[in-house]
């Protein structure tokens, strides 16, 4: 429990430290969002003036941030300059979408990855082997842009796949089944996407991670019994293996993170990502400082997580 | 292929693509913001050697076009046959910015165009933007992977040499800059600069955001590297003669880590580049009328382009051959420093 | 080759160079993750004496605290308490500023000359290093010097540009007493420096080492765990156990009439260096 404490004492520092970070770093950019305002005759100076003394955005660096902190304690994340509404709830809805996305992506991922990493592993430097390896080190190679705007142009191309959006606007209603079918429809081609781009590395992580567990002595000497190979592989290996798979699943959250912001903007799903780049486009900057903090609080989070299976699956770290 | 032989493959054909880039200005047949109103969304120009007669002809030539409002796109027009010059005179260019001259190792005769990649919304050859627009994009890589490696290596130096609360401080620091996935880092450190800049500044301030943004990484190897290094035995007896500090990181520590140093390069180079080409997508980069990879690439963000113009997506696909020739080049440099004693 | 003695005509000869009193060191060791500390003792109030222009041996098994000693003599290291004189002035109480100069007159010579050379530097540039460091002549008087060196402990001047790869162990040990000795010290530390040589290479070693002694009055002090080469070259031996200096005396006395119990057994275990002894001195 104390190491678990110690942990959370870490990551909560770390988040007040990037909070202050990306607070700064939005402050630090010449003129504000009312800046646009400014250029329309029909709005007068004090009017401008008045507005943004109403948001606070004519106080010092510091005063500003202590009070978007004491509000972030009252949960209130502050308020977006563009819809003049409060940050919370735009960020809820977006976070949910990014939510879903990243965990489907997972899914797909590990479920594409785990097989192939194994099976690698067992029939080393065999045909099969090979092959992934150049499949996997091509697919890498691939910039993940570029992945998601091939698989955009097959989506257009082939119609396969709605580009765009959660949900086709005209089919609401038609019953809980089909609003189902209809979102997963949409949700496919993103969660494929960021599932392609992570696939080579977590595929190349398991192979060395089975590799690993497959040479150990201690499995050496289970063969030597004679147990079966498939009973060695599944109640001997994998365990074995878990340990760096279990790191490997909380690290795998930060460049999902990534990839899914961009698939997201490429492909259309109205999650975090596209949130982001509008904001910052537009300055909104209680909103771009929310974002932020939501996707290193994703990650901490993960991290945390890792650390908490980790924790409970190996009873070496126990010990200590 | 033995390492060296792969090492040199790869560098020669990297300085080959660097060569084409750097002196677009010669290579590209027109400049990169000369408009055609009148060819705006052309397909790629087919290169013929045998006319419509049936005649074979040594020097290929192509054939005009006019806009055909049946398939409201564009037919050949084959009364009109420009044949292709080489070393023929094209739009200026600075070269090395000093002395004008028009030199192209291959073009058409006005009013003829050779668009070997096509033409986009604004009429522009996509080949010459795609060479103009190497010049951002690869260059914004190396700079911004300089100074990433730059500030790691003295920050990894510092903290590895001196420990204690310096080596602390130091990485925690770095800490705070892995803990954001990096591409909402990049946006985040992008949000505080102004959103339009002009010309170079716009790449001086590009660079400057990726080099400060992925230093960490880096920081953290060459910090393992100095920490194993300040303990052999060469290092002690260097004190024995009462080296200063300065003395012994210069002379004995940091000469251990150019190893590192090297292949974090060949790695940090094109992921910088897809930083500046995702930057650049997004509008959050170069804007118009600077060509860069990624804003070649933003048009495919349109469904139209991405639906009937095939010869837009042009640029995504040589963009692998780029990032195949760095990533072989960090391979080959891995194996080559690996099988190297020492 | 200048005479050494002439160069400290005020120090008496006969006086102890080097005088060390109850020295001894600790190191503390912290848990990784726990808050333990965990203290190990490396010396243990150690106390001996070397002469000028002689060859003082210290033997004892492994683990025994030579090495630490070694370090603490060559300024490599600060010891914890007690006190190091050399040629009069007290080593321990002075600041690193003050220290500069003995770095010059206190060499060391380390166990494995791989190592202690850099692989990336050439012969030349290693033996140029420590006269570079303290800031002697010009890049082209220290070239000159290093060369020098090079002939004095047997290695052509022409192989300068070979890196340490390129030598054998033996030669490579002699570039390590070639750069050690650029600076003109008085006092040499030899760390197990012949352990990892073959036989032949020993014998030429010690034989190069013997003649540098009498040319330039050296003082050494030879660490080993080998008593036949022990019997070889010391004037003095000293016998460390348990961290401490258990036995102090010339080599003929402490060969013939060992007094520690230690000693005793270190010796049962080869009869035959009393006769060796004898040969040497007559």
């Amino acid at each position: 429990m104390k190491y678990f404490a110690q942990r959370v004492i870490h990551a909560t520092a770390l988040l007040l430290a990037i909070s202050f970070f990306s607070f700064a770093l939005v402050e630090l950019a010449p003129g504000d969002y009312f800046d646009s305002m400014r250029l329309n005759p029909e709005i007068s100076q004090q009017a401008v003036a008045g507005m943004r003394s109403q948001y606070g955005l004519d106080q010092p660096l510091l005063i500003r941030y202590e009070r978007w902190l004491a509000a972030l304690l009252h949960g209130q994340l502050g308020v977006s300059l563009a819809s003049r509404g409060p940050v919370g709830p735009v960020l809820r809805l977006r976070a949910r979408n990014t939510l879903l996305l990243s965990g489907t992506a997972t899914l797909f991922a590990w479920l594409l990855a785990l097989p192939i990493g194994i099976w690698s592993a067992t029939k080393r430097n065999g045909w099969a082997d090979r092959f992934w390896g150049l499949a996997t080190s091509a697919l890498l190679t691939v910039p993940d842009l570029v992945v998601f705007l091939g698989l955009l142009l097959v989506a257009v191309r082939t119609g396969w796949f709605p580009t765009g959006g959660m949900r086709t606007e005209a089919t609401g209603g038609l019953g809980y089944w089909s609003d189902a079918k209809d979102f997963a429809r949409h949700l496919i081609l993103p969660a494929l996407a960021v599932a392609l781009v992570s696939v080579p590395i977590l595929i190349r992580h398991i192979r060395a991670a089975m590799i690993e567990a497959l040479e150990s002595p201690f499995l050496r000497a289970a063969r030597g019994h004679g147990i079966a190979n498939s009973r060695l592989l599944f109640r001997y290996a994998l365990p074995a293996a878990s340990n760096p798979l279990i790191s490997l699943l909380g690290f795998s959250v930060a460049t999902m993170l990534s990839a899914s912001a961009l698939a997201e903007i490429v492909l259309g799903w109205p999650g975090l990502g596209p949130l982001l780049v509008e904001s910052i486009l537009s300055k909104d900057v209680y909103l771009v400082v929310a974002i932020v903090m939501l996707s290193s609080v994703f990650l901490v989070a993960g991290n945390l997580l890792a650390d908490l299976l980790l924790f409970a699956s190996d009873p070496r770290i126990r010990m200590e | 292929m033995t390492h060296r032989h792969k090492l040199w493959a790869a560098f020669v054909l990297l300085a080959c693509l660097h060569a084409l880039v750097f002196f677009a200005g010669f290579f590209a047949p027109y400049d990169f913001a000369t408009q055609n109103r009148d060819l705006t969304f052309a397909p790629p120009t087919r290169i013929h050697f045998v006319d419509a007669q049936g005649r074979f002809h040594a020097r290929p030539f192509v054939y005009g076009l006019r806009n055909d409002p049946a398939s409201a796109g564009y037919s050949v027009d084959q009364t009109r046959v420009y044949p292709i010059r080489f070393f023929s005179r094209g739009s200026t260019y600075r070269f090395g910015r000093v002395f004008p001259s028009g030199l192209h190792p291959f073009g058409v005769d006005d009013p003829g165009r050779l668009f070997l990649m096509g033409s986009d919304a604004f009429g522009r050859d996509q080949f010459s933007r795609f060479l103009y627009g190497g010049r951002i994009s690869l260059m914004a890589g190396w700079i911004a992977a300089a100074l990433s490696l730059l500030i790691g290596m003295i920050v990894g130096t510092l903290a590895g040499f001196y420990g204690g609360w310096i080596d602390h401080i130091l990485m925690r620091g770095g800490e705070l800059f892995l803990a954001l996935p990096w591409l909402y880092l990049l946006f985040a450190v992008r949000a505080a600069l102004p959103l339009h800049i002009a010309e170079w500044q716009v790449f001086l301030l590009l660079v400057a955001v990726m080099g400060l943004v992925g230093w960490a990484r880096p920081a953290r190897l060459i910090r393992g590297v100095v920490l194993s290094a300040k303990e052999r035995n060469f290092v002690l007896a260097a004190r024995g003669f009462g080296a200063s500090d300065m003395h012994v990181i210069c002379r004995h520590v940091l000469p251990q880590t150019w190893g590192v140093v090297l292949t974090q390069m060949t790695l940090l180079i094109p992921q910088y580049v897809l930083a500046e080409v995702t930057l650049s997508f997004l509008g959050l980069g170069a804007s118009e009328p600077i060509p860069s990879w990624g804003t070649l690439l933003a048009a495919l963000q349109q469904y139209y382009v991405l639906s009937s113009f095939w010869w837009m997506f042009l640029p995504a696909i040589l963009l692998l051959p780029v990032f195949l020739l760095y990533y072989a080049a960090a391979d080959a440099l891995q194996e080559r420093l690996a099988s190297v004693p020492l | 080759m200048r005479h050494r003695s002439n160069q400290y005509p005020e120090l008496d000869c006969a006086a102890p160079l080097v005088r060390i009193e109850r020295l001894s060191k600790q190191y503390v060791q912290r848990g990784a993750l726990t808050r333990s500390k965990v203290t190990v003792q490396a010396l243990d109030q150690a106390t001996l004496t070397i002469r000028r222009g002689t060859t003082l041996a210290l033997v004892g098994e492994s683990g025994s605290g030579k090495s630490t000693l070694a370090r603490c003599l060559a300024l490599l290291e600060k010891p914890s308490a007690g006190a190091i004189w050399f040629a009069g002035d007290n080593l321990t109480e002075m600041n690193s500023k003050n220290l500069l100069p003995f770095h010059r007159r206190i060499q060391l010579i380390f166990q494995d000359p791989t190592s202690a050379l850099n692989p990336r530097l050439s012969a030349a540039e290693i033996v140029m290093e420590p006269l570079a460091i303290q800031g002697e002549g010009t890049k082209l008087w220290r070239r000159r010097r290093a060369l020098e060196m090079m002939e004095a402990v047997g290695l052509p001047a022409r192989w300068e540009h070979k890196r340490p790869l390129e030598f054998s162990g033996g030669q490579r040990q002699r570039i390590a007493i070639a750069r050690a000795l650029a600076l003109e010290p008085e006092l040499l530390i030899l760390d197990e420096a012949l352990s990892s040589l073959d036989l032949a290479n020993q014998e030429m070693l010690l034989q190069l080492l013997a003649d540098l002694q009498a040319a330039h009055t050296l003082t050494y002090l030879h660490i080993s765990h080998d008593l036949r080469l022990v019997a070889q070259c010391a004037d003095e031996v000293a016998v460390m156990n348990q961290r401490t200096i258990v036995e102090q005396q010339s080599a003929l006395e402490l060969f013939a009439r060992p007094r520690h119990r230690y000693t005793q057994e270190l010796l049962e275990a080869m009869p035959s260096l009393e006769s060796i002894c004898l040969e040497r001195s007559a």
